[in-house]
């Protein structure tokens, strides 16, 4: 019978090109067979008492991550990756919720294991072999290096049903704590078969890795380059402030990331037309992508097409694509491209608020169905409950972005009905934000604002609030429970704050505030420190 | 020559490190590989070689690595700067 192991692809490929590159990074060269021999020994150990369930990825970016992947998956696991920009008490938190069997650290993600976490975290334990061991807190717990493993390696991936969990990826959640997607095996194996077609994957391909693990971006481009056989490139969280270098020594032939990195690199000037000859294939994700950047992009890579994706973690990474084309596809009145035509296996609705289905050229809510659908969120039926609907006889889950189809079936995205925003790619929804600042704040009155938006995507996150502290006091306590890019750049202390007709904070008259002060104050371009 | 420079390359980066509560930092010691300073903090220190040192970041092979230790950034900027 069929094996929906996740690892299977990559087992293929270390067994069919052993010699060829794997893994690339600024330190370490990997090829297939030797990750095979990795993979499948570090299997081994975490399978000692038996298949294990969730094995915790504290590493990103390092051999050690992809590692601890394919070795969870290998041994018919889900793998769980943990954000290390998390501050400790929301690990421990987390790690309570997460119910794992092992956990896997790099340098970074073991430099992490402070006693508190430690004592919510498994009993197995495997670190780098380049990081300083640290003391277990109980006796049951043993803490090895990838080097001391003495386990029987696997020798083959264990048997897989497609309902069996494969991932977990936590998004930011409305109530204070982010919200654990949980993917199947299945929704992996439609996701992998759907994207194979137009990606073309060959083991000539070398592609940039430019995500965190606990973006699911990194999904879609760990398993298709590893059942094809390709090379996997990954930039340092440095190298993606100036890529130009990275894309041309390596001759990096697919590229994947955030469409900010162009306007980082349109704003200094480096995305020269014609300096990525070796690109063959660009996808954007994330965000809106703008026409003017996806242009630019375009002469960039001379031999090379351009890709728009668009897709929740909710729907295993994306579920609807738009090319490039000369016109552009445009989404009239926003200069960002279509978010263009679903997967032939998923079917997208546009629904109004009481979830009917509208007529083409109506905005209202995506709705996704079909077999890419996430099980649910991990330990909360309520949430699961609210976005994941049965109507008319079908699953489906409400991505709270707005949307409509127009007459050729194409779909446009014309942002959210929430309160959710994207700041450089991290998804956040801003009541979260909002409930640290009001216990930081020791205050109900609070707002935070996304601000500024260029192009179309928010840079940054001003908070506001009634509060007798100071602002750095309150930036210092948020900075114990959310991770940095979650804190808000700058937070105002006011005597009182805008409401709207409910009696809420009026987050729009604040909006508009911000963007006032900026007009009147700056020339230049609107940096978050220069309004006021 | 280029002390001046260099004096303040350094306080822009100790500065940046002290906002995030660390106060000493060994000249070859990975700042932003390590997870010491983030890209935010980065970005602080990308803005200080175009505007105080003028440093072309549109050369689009600049080796950014090159602002990963404090020493190699002072030897950066020394040989980007005119005596």
């Amino acid at each position: 019978m069929a094996n929906d192991n996740i690892a299977s692809g990559f087992f293929r490929s270390s067994v069919a090109y052993g010699d060829r590159l794997f893994y690339s990074d600024a330190s370490r060269n990997v090829s297939y067979g030797e990750m095979g021999v990795t993979v499948r020994r570090l299997a081994g150990h975490v399978s000692q008492k038996g298949r294990p369930r969730r094995v915790g990825i504290l590493a990103t970016r390092s051999f050690e991550a992809y590692a601890g992947i394919l070795a969870a998956g290998f041994a018919g696991g889900a793998y769980v990756p943990i954000n290390l920009k998390w501050p400790e008490s929301r690990i421990v938190t987390l790690l309570g919720l997460m119910e794992l069997d092992a956990l896997i650290a790099d340098v970074n993600g073991t430099s992490l294991l402070t006693p508190d976490v430690l004592a919510a975290a498994p009993d197995c334990i495997v670190i780098a072999d380049a990081a300083k061991r640290p003391e277990v807190v109980r006796n049951s717990q043993s803490i090895v290096h990838f080097n001391e493993i003495e386990a029987e390696p696997l020798s083959q991936p264990m048997q897989v049903e497609a309902d069996d969990l494969a991932y977990i990826i936590f998004t930011s959640g409305t109530t204070g704590l982010p919200k654990g997607v949980m993917i199947s095996a299945g929704s992996l194996a439609n996701y992998l078969a759907e994207s194979r077609s137009w990606t073309a994957l060959t083991p000539d391909d070398r592609l940039a890795e430019t995500c965190d693990v606990t973006f699911d971006l990194t999904v879609h481009n760990l398993f298709l380059c590893v059942e094809a056989g390709a090379s996997l490139h990954i930039l340092s969280s440095l190298e993606m402030m100036a890529p130009g270098r990275f894309v041309r020594a390596r001759e990096i032939t697919v590229w994947m990331s955030v469409p900010t990195l162009i306007a980082m690199m349109r704003r200094n000037g480096s995305l020269k037309p014609g300096i990525f000859p070796s690109l063959r294939l660009s996808i954007f994700c994330g965000e809106p992508l703008p026409v003017a950047a996806a242009e630019a992009w375009a002469a960039a890579t001379p031999n090379g097409v351009v890709e728009n994706i668009y897709g929740p973690t909710e729907g295993t990474v994306i579920c609807m694509r738009q090319r490039f084309t000369s016109p552009p596809v445009e989404t009239k009145g926003r200069g960002i491209l279509a978010i263009g035509k679903p997967y032939d296996s998923m079917e997208i609705a546009i629904l109004d608020s009481e979830q009917q289905v509208l007529p083409e050229g109506q905005a209202g809510e995506i709705a996704l169905s079909g077999p890419q659908l996430a099980i649910g969120y991990l330990g909360a039926p309520e949430q699961t409950a609210d976005r994941f609907r049965n109507l008319r006889g079908k699953r489906w889950y409400l991505t709270g972005d707005l949307g409509l189809r127009d007459e050729t079936g194409t779909y446009h995205h014309l942002g959210r009905t929430d309160n959710q925003v994207k700041v450089k790619g991290n998804r956040i929804e801003l009541e979260e934000v909002e409930a640290h600042l009001r216990k930081a704040a020791d205050t109900d009155v609070v707002a935070v604002i996304a601000w500024p938006v260029v192009d179309g995507s928010a840079q940054g996150l001003i908070g506001f609030c009634c509060s007798d502290k100071s602002d750095s006091e309150i930036e210092a306590a948020m900075l114990q429970s959310l991770p940095r890019y979650m804190v808000p750049s700058e937070i105002r202390i006011r005597n009182s704050l805008p409401v709207n007709i409910n009696g809420k904070v009026d987050r729009r008259a604040l909006f508009q505030q911000l963007e006032e002060a900026a007009q009147t104050t700056a020339t230049g371009p609107a940096r978050p420190d220069a309004a006021e | 020559m280029n002390t001046k420079s260099n004096a303040s390359i350094r306080a822009t980066v100790m500065s940046l490190l002290g906002e995030r509560g660390v106060t000493q930092v060994a000249d070859i010691e990975p700042l932003f590989s390590s997870g010491l300073l983030d890209s935010v903090a980065a970005t602080e220190v990308l803005l200080a070689l175009e505007t105080d040192f003028g440093v072309d970041l549109s050369d689009e092979d600049f080796d950014i690595t090159h602002i990963d230790t404090l020493a190699s950034l002072e030897h950066f900027v020394a040989s980007r700067t005119p005596a």
